[in-house]
């Protein structure tokens, strides 16, 4: 079978077909989402989807339900969350102790820095691209940045990127101008994924240029 | 009704042959039945009736939702058999490949067949899993995947697995039926080869029993722009796709077991 056999990975050719095989919990399409019009036909609930991706993704429930409470800042406003879960484990001093206290802590001065390139990154991909609703998740699925309030859009771009197995965006149209762009990104922190709403999907020269700005966004310093 | 699209990562591996001959064994067996030509190229419509220039169809109910379901489909002589051709939109069918731009149209399309009490629409899709193929797999019930008894094409089984796999967040409750393999040709080593090895890559279940052989019938059929069924001496093909569609009706009725034990 020297026709067949080098050209693919016979492991892995089985591991997709089961997973298609294995049924899937029926999904349960909601109702009509605030924000979004009458053409949008509904995300997959997370409690029911049995995903092909595997994800141990958190849900959205571990994002703080009740920003507006918690900030002073206008809600129109940035407001990244958990910035400090973007430096890996393994670069945390031994002497940190564990964050456990839901108090809030100063934010160390690299955690600063990040937080200012985010934002600058942010405004340039707004004017540049009209991107809205902008959010960033971790290797590990958390939100480390958000603008868009929408938890399911996290979980979305999570299972998307998952699922993509590779470096490329994934777009889903979502209503009639608004498209969700979901780009997984390798960083020196390992894969984080930037999602935002664009009102037509990215041509594969913008994808390529906001990866590329990303990554020097979430380099070190 | 159940929708069952028929897509392959490839083109040119007897989609269009499967589809037409598919759904007549539906017919035949006494199931109403859609097939529904949604290949911008076509290839249903010009096999099945000269008039597919002129007809209205799917890309015009995606361009224009609000025509009717009767201007689409066109009945045939079986009479649990019609179908709805392309239509003259899909020459100007530029899709961006962007997922979900065509979704809730297909839908709405979707539940107006099912409305008219089809039991069973077949949609013949355009090669690759990209812009509105990747919609109507997003929104059908079932898939069938024809694959090429060939070494190229074989290899081209992961990315189309990965992309199903893709597909099935979006649409987790798509049924993939399984590989049917195509255009075999016994008397070539490397076909048969290739068939070999798709069997011992894919889990058993995912495999139909029945394959399609290369056959000069299909071109003859193709030539008269019938469906092998109703040609003389094609009792041999015949009973290719009626095998086909049992194993089918097989799959779906475990399918349904599986859910009701679950729902339980």
């Amino acid at each position: 079978m020297d026709a067949i056999n080098p050209w693919l990975d016979p492991s892995e050719v089985r591991h997709l077909a089961e997973q298609l095989l294995r049924p899937v919990a029926p999904a349960r399409i909601s109702s009509v989402d605030p924000g979004f019009d009458s053409s949008f036909v509904g995300f997959t609930e997370t409690g029911n989807l049995h995903s092909t991706a595997a994800a141990p993704a958190p849900t959205s429930e571990k994002i703080p339900a009740n920003r507006e409470t918690e900030s002073p800042t206008p809600k129109s406003q940035i407001q990244p969350v958990a910035a400090e879960s973007m430096v890996p484990a393994k670069v945390v001093p031994a002497e940190s102790p564990p964050k456990e206290s839901p108090e809030p802590t100063p934010a160390s001065p690299s955690q600063t820095r990040f937080k200012e390139r985010i934002h600058i990154f942010r405004d340039w991909l707004a004017k540049n691209f009209n991107a809205r609703d902008i959010f960033i998740l971790d290797r590990e699925g958390k939100v480390i940045f958000d603008e868009s309030g929408h938890g399911r859009f996290h979980f979305m771009a999570r299972n998307f990127a998952l699922a993509s197995r590779g470096s490329s965006n994934i777009h889903v149209k979502i209503g009639p101008s608004s498209v969700l762009e979901v780009i997984p990104c390798e960083t020196p922190y390992g894969r984080i994924v930037l999602g935002t709403l664009v009102p037509e999907s990215l041509p594969p020269g913008h994808v390529q240029t906001i990866i590329e700005v990303l990554i020097q966004t979430a380099s070190p310093g | 009704m159940i929708s069952i699209a028929i897509s392959s990562q490839k083109g040119g591996v007897g989609k269009t042959t499967l589809a037409i001959n598919l759904a007549h064994a539906f017919a035949r067996a006494g199931h109403n039945t859609l097939l529904v030509d949604t290949d911008p190229q076509g290839s249903v419509g010009l096999s099945l009736t000269r008039q597919s220039r002129l007809l209205p169809g799917f890309y015009d109910f995606l361009a224009d939702p609000g025509i009717p379901m009767e201007r689409l489909i066109v009945p045939t002589r079986l009479e649990t058999f019609s179908l709805v051709a392309a239509g003259q939109a899909s020459d100007y069918e530029a899709s961006d490949g962007s997922s979900g731009s065509h979704l809730a149209r297909i839908r709405t399309f979707l539940r107006n067949a099912s409305s008219r009490n089809y039991d069973i629409c077949l949609m013949d899709t355009a090669a690759g899993l990209f812009g509105v193929t990747n919609d109507i797999i997003a929104a059908s019930d079932a898939l069938v995947i024809p694959q090429q008894a060939e070494p190229l094409g074989i290899r081209s089984v992961p990315k189309l697995l990965i992309g199903l796999n893709r597909l099935r967040i979006i649409n987790p409750r798509l049924n993939v039926l399984g590989v049917c393999l195509t255009l075999l040709q016994r008397d070539l080593a490397e076909s048969t080869e290739a068939a070999s090895a798709l069997r011992e890559l894919l889990p058993e279940e995912m495999l139909f029993k029945t394959f399609v052989p290369r056959d000069d019938i299909f071109v003859r059929a193709s030539a008269k722009g019938l469906p092998v069924g109703v040609l003389e001496g094609s009792e041999g093909a015949q009973i290719v796709f009626d095998s086909i569609r049992s194993e089918i009706e097989s799959k779906l009725a475990r399918a349904r077991r599986q859910q009701s034990f679950q729902a339980q």
